[in-house]
């Protein structure tokens, strides 16, 4: 659809995969406006990266793991500039299940916790959902690291959970 | 605890309201239309991030869902406009300043495209013929296919087709109907036959 009519194309495209660049982008910079911004330059950036390519690139495009490397370098120039996170406008921040609330500046400092290559793994494969070979060819690390930052991430988190729940 | 995994997908957030509007528009890849006001009265007037689109008189548009039913670009009605790309279509409506109003000509076909922008080289006060633009592209038998697209312009009054005259001196037909081309064209201080 991209090939036969960019603009067409591109509204799909942001509609299928701007939630979960928002709230992938949410989780790994931990502020809803930079987020926001994050969710909104990756798909500014990808519509000027698209008018440039030929069709034949863009046909062999990944678009997924390709939208999120430009994510992730926002998101990683975003979190050099050291930000206090701040409370969210409940009406635009609204959790996908109520299983139980969760409290996001709690959230958001257990993830603090973690070393970048695991929160990002555990980020992309759970939050995200995206199969492992995306996250390997978006975060250019070998499978067996990717998998191993995912099980390491989630323990670490676990451990947390627990020793908040012990005290 | 439960799963720690079940536990993390329940943080999946939904983006704000608004986000994947304001990123279409903000990309260029989306309009907004609103109506201001002309010599001609209101007028429909749809935009991107890189000039004029469309516009259209009220009296030929109703209502804004007639104008985007014609709009060759998927658009959002706005309530404003910027105030500096409204104060160029105003100059271009009231003083035929034309050429200070940035136009988004993406989507529209070679051709047509081209012959557009050879007529929007066309100074105010002046009129040139279809022949003039069919020479100037380097197509002279095409003449016929220049009014035609002349009479598809997407942006009348800011892309100035009314300047286009028969080659004979008289006004020809226009998209509103030749006495408006003829009223323009008499604002603007051209001198017809």
């Amino acid at each position: 659809m991209l090939v036969d009519d960019l603009d067409e194309g591109f509204s799909h495209m942001v509609h299928v995969f701007q939630p979960g660049i928002y709230s992938g982008a949410f989780r790994l910079i931990r502020h809803p406006q930079d987020a926001q911004e994050v969710a909104q330059d990756t798909f500014v950036r990808a519509y000027l990266a698209l008018e440039r390519y030929d069709s034949e690139r863009i046909a062999s495009l990944q678009v997924r793991p390709w939208l999120w490397t430009i994510a992730l370098n926002l998101c990683r120039n975003r979190a050099t500039r050291a930000k206090p996170t701040t409370p969210l406008p409940s009406e635009d921040f609204v959790a996908t299940t109520d299983e139980e609330p969760f409290d996001d500046e709690e959230w958001n400092a257990r993830f603090a916790l973690l070393p970048g290559p695991q929160r990002t793994a555990v980020v992309l494969r759970h939050i995200v959902d995206l199969p492992i070979s995306e996250i390997v060819a978006i975060t250019q690390r070998p499978e067996g690291t990717v998998k191993t930052d995912i099980s390491r991430g989630l323990a670490r988190l676990r451990k947390i959970l627990e020793a908040e729940e012990t005290t | 605890m439960k799963n720690i995994e079940a536990t993390v997908r329940s943080l999946r957030t939904e983006p704000p309201h608004g986000l994947e509007m304001r990123t279409l528009i903000g990309a260029g890849a989306a309009d907004q239309v609103t109506t201001i006001d002309s010599p001609f009265g209101p007028v429909w007037v749809g935009w991107s991030i890189r000039g004029v689109t469309g516009l259209t008189p009220r009296f030929a548009c109703e209502t804004v869902d007639d104008f985007l039913e014609i709009h060759r670009r998927n658009a959002y009605p706005a309530d404003t406009i910027p105030r500096d790309l409204e104060d160029r279509i105003e100059d271009a409506l009231v003083r035929g300043a034309t050429m200070d109003v940035p136009v988004d000509l993406r989507g529209i076909a070679e051709f047509q495209r081209s012959v557009l922008s050879m007529c929007a080289t066309i100074p105010p006060g002046t009129v040139r013929s279809y022949g003039w633009i069919a020479e100037r592209l380097e197509s002279p038998g095409a003449v016929r296919a220049v009014g035609t697209a002349l009479g598809r312009n997407p942006i009348p009054l800011i892309i100035p087709c009314h300047r286009v005259v028969r080659s004979d001196g008289s006004v020809g037909n226009y998209a509103f109907g030749p006495e408006m081309k003829r009223e323009l064209l008499i604002r603007e201080g051209a001198i017809l036959v």
